[in-house]
């Protein structure tokens, strides 16, 4: 008797032949050594991709074993996110020794019981109704949060491509104005959900893994969580910070998001106004204003009534309909046979390729593409301009700063020289300040304290550079004497080289973060010298 | 039942915190999360997270598609619990669900077009030529089990997901055909391609 083929033994092996056969073959297998050790190794083989698979390896998935995370950052932001992650792992590692009041516990983010984060504590003692004159500080807190939270979110995302973004102010504004001053009811938990049947009646904060919306939210919704789902109605805004928000029901107000991907398949009211990763706008999907985001890719199936701003790190794909302009600045826009533009289409991409519009695609106004053409900074004179406007200023305030300080400014100088000391004091100061500014401001007589705090602080931050310009001058000119003249020719020279070799891409950003840490070292030392009572 | 507690892979680590559920068995705890019980669905969530996480980064490209993609089958979860009707075991239903939302995801990716084009030689095999590796040998350690998986993971979608549903899911050909919309004559030949081509990247072992 003829053998079977191995895809039939292997059919065999998996269980999916059929029975009559299936019989067929274990009657020849009986009689064929052939054919039943090609069986046993198929199903050896089986066992192994079962095994395998099934195996999952302690850290879940090895990144390493899939394709690339569709993001590419590139250096420059994993520069700027490496500090970040550095500064904030200082900062909490200061916050755990701190001695906090406990009335001010539930503001500590690395707290036993705060696995929350910050803000979520902040609104928990909101609702939880704290005294009305400490909530209005911690608002103050709470908005400082946010605030550096979207801006600091913005300033990478931006770094694609120079955007504007009037309408990020705008959103960063809006979000300010609407925290709560006002009723709320708070839910949080593993799974918070509104039922179908179900009616909110104040401005909803929700803090949970999975967040649904059935029902309906008179007020506002405002979420934290891994998902958010509003299938139901939300009569306000929509405020969530989530890996995922989707809104497939009906949101009558704005949507404010900050979130990995923001899919919509229902009804908005009002706009968008976001910080996403993807952005995803179902055919369904209907967008009764405008649009003005920060995303990483975004795709516009559906309806926006107005204009569409979008400034991406990705791209951008259009096969809905804008009812008037849609302005983009990002990598790549696609506008497919079905995309309708109102309006005007004005696009800033890096490639005239990457700009992909169907024959089919109707475009109201007019159409303006232009290549953005990257380094452009240093061929515009205005950049020199600036720079020279910079260097002039910070030379005055050098010069002003010997005229009215001398010695003081002469020794913090100097003391830029102790190079680890100044540079390990100067992290510190800049990551600690900030928070000790927020601990004082949230007290309530520290709050006027907390001001003058901050614009010391930043003052620091700017004379910084010019204490370590001056002493890299020095060091380089090797005056003779320690004069006024010598000693601004050395900050000229210096700030130069500091101004210079900030350019320089990816180690430029690491260069400045380092003179502003040896700077403010520096000056904490001085301070620390000077304020020691003269024996 | 322990049979098919012990097919849950471990508790997400992540998860740490105890909770009176844990001692539960399955079946109550489906009974539990039928009647929209919150503890219930985390639990179940607790139990079942990394196994469906997997099959997610198996079917998916990147982790953080993975992530959301887990956290919307547990979301969906919460609405289709009530279907479950006992006939097969419940892990196996779960990743069927689990499986449908990855597929549904390639697909969206793909702006609605299916994940897996049906080619015209669709239900055509080929036979091996007698050069062609042998199947992958008998017990192998584990850096070369997570060889294989590497290599899975590496392998073109359309070899990847209907072997991943078949090995890791444990579907029947019916259920990946009507998963992937496919015939399955066209899915058993893609498995076996699969299959084989799995065998020419790994080194080749013996019989």
């Amino acid at each position: 008797m003829e053998c079977y083929s191995e895809q039939t033994c292997a059919l065999a092996v998996d269980g999916e032949l059929a029975a009559d056969e299936a019989q067929r073959l274990r009657d020849h297998l009986a009689t064929c050594q052939r054919c039943r050790a090609l069986v046993d190794a198929l199903r050896a083989e089986n066992r192994v991709l079962s095994e395998s698979l099934n195996e999952l390896p302690e850290e879940e998935a090895s990144p390493a074993a899939f394709s690339p995370l569709r993001w590419s950052w590139g250096r420059g932001d994993l520069a700027i996110l490496a500090v970040v992650l550095a500064l904030g792992s200082i900062v909490s590692g200061w916050f755990n020794e701190l001695d906090i009041p406990a009335a001010l516990e539930s503001f500590n983010p690395f707290s036993v019981s705060g696995r929350t984060n910050l803000i979520f504590q902040f609104f928990y003692y909101v609702a939880h109704g704290g005294t009305a004159m400490l909530a209005d500080y911690a608002a103050v807190v709470g908005w400082i949060c946010l605030l550096l939270l979207l801006g600091g979110s913005a300033l990478l995302l931006g770094r694609r491509g120079r955007p504007h973004y009037p309408g990020l102010r705008l959103l960063i504004v809006l979000l300010a104005l609407s925290l709560p001053s006002f009723a709320l009811e708070r839910r949080h938990g593993e799974f918070v959900t509104v039922a179908a049947n179900e009616t909110v009646d104040d401005t909803l904060v929700a803090a949970a893994k999975m967040v649904r919306v059935d029902g309906v939210v008179n007020g506002d919704l405002l979420t934290f969580g891994q998902t958010v789902e509003v299938r139901g109605t939300v009569k306000g805004d929509l405020i969530s910070f989530a890996q995922r928000t989707e809104v497939s029901g009906t949101v009558e107000g704005h949507i404010y998001t900050f979130s990995r991907t923001l899919d919509l398949e229902g009804q908005l009211g009002h706009s968008i106004y976001g910080v996403v990763q993807s952005l995803h706008i179902d055919d369904r999907g209907r967008v009764g204003d405008g649009m003005v985001v920060a995303v990483g890719d975004v795709s516009l199936e559906g309806e926006v009534k107005r204009s569409v701003n979008i400034v991406t790190g990705g791209s951008a794909d259009v096969s809905g309909s804008i009812g008037r302009d849609l302005t983009m600045v990002g990598r790549s826009l696609t506008l497919t046979n079905t995309a309708r533009v109102g309006g005007n289409l004005s696009a800033r991409v890096r490639q005239l390729t990457e700009v992909q519009i169907a024959d089919g695609a109707t475009i109201g106004g007019k159409r303006d593409i232009q290549v953005r053409v990257r380094e452009s900074q240093f061929t515009s004179s205005r950049f020199y301009f600036h720079q020279a406007v910079w260097l002039a200023g910070a030379i005055l305030v050098g010069w002003l700063g010997m005229l009215v300080f001398p010695s003081f400014f002469q020794a913090t100088t100097q003391l830029v020289g102790s190079g680890w000391l100044s540079l390990g004091l100067g992290v510190g100061v800049l990551a600690g300040v900030p928070v000790a500014i927020v601990v004082v401001a949230i007290t309530l007589v520290g709050f006027p304290l907390s001001l003058m705090l901050l614009s010391l602080y930043l003052a620091a931050i700017y004379l910084a550079k010019i204490w370590v310009g001056a002493f890299l001058g020095k060091i380089l000119l090797k005056p003779s004497g320690t004069t006024k003249g010598e000693w601004l020719l050395g900050l000229l020279v210096g700030l130069l080289i500091v101004t210079i070799v900030g350019f320089i891409p990816y180690l430029g950003g690491l260069v400045h973060l380092g003179v502003v840490c040896l700077g403010l070292g520096a000056f904490a030392c001085q301070l620390y010298w000077a304020s020691r009572p003269a024996i | 039942m322990d049979a098919k507690r012990n097919m849950a892979k471990g508790p997400q680590p992540r998860e740490g915190g105890s909770s009176q559920m844990e001692g539960l068995d399955l079946e109550s705890v489906i009974e539990r999360a039928r009647g929209h019980d919150a503890e219930a669905l985390g639990e179940i969530y607790r139990r079942y997270a990394r196994r469906v996480f997997g099959l997610c980064r198996y079917m998916l490209d990147s982790r953080e598609s993975a992530e959301d993609d887990t956290s919307e089958i547990f979301l969906k979860l919460q609405r289709s619990i009530e279907s479950y009707d006992r006939s097969i075991p419940f892990p196996r239903w779960l990743l069927r669900i689990a499986g449908n939302q990855c597929i549904d995801a390639l697909r969206r990716r793909k702006r609605g077009r299916q994940v897996i084009a049906d080619v015209e030689d669709g239900a055509a095999v080929i036979e091996a030529p007698s050069s062609e590796p042998s199947p992958l040998g008998v017990v192998i350690s584990k850096e070369e089990r997570t060889k294989v998986r590497d290599t899975i993971a590496r392998l073109p979608e359309n070899y990847r997901v209907p072997l991943v549903l078949r090995y890791y899911s444990e579907l029947s050909y019916d259920e990946i055909a009507q998963q992937l919309d496919l015939e399955r004559n066209y899915v058993a030949a893609l498995i076996f391609r699969a299959k084989k081509e799995l065998r020419r990247r790994l080194p080749h072992r013996s019989k």
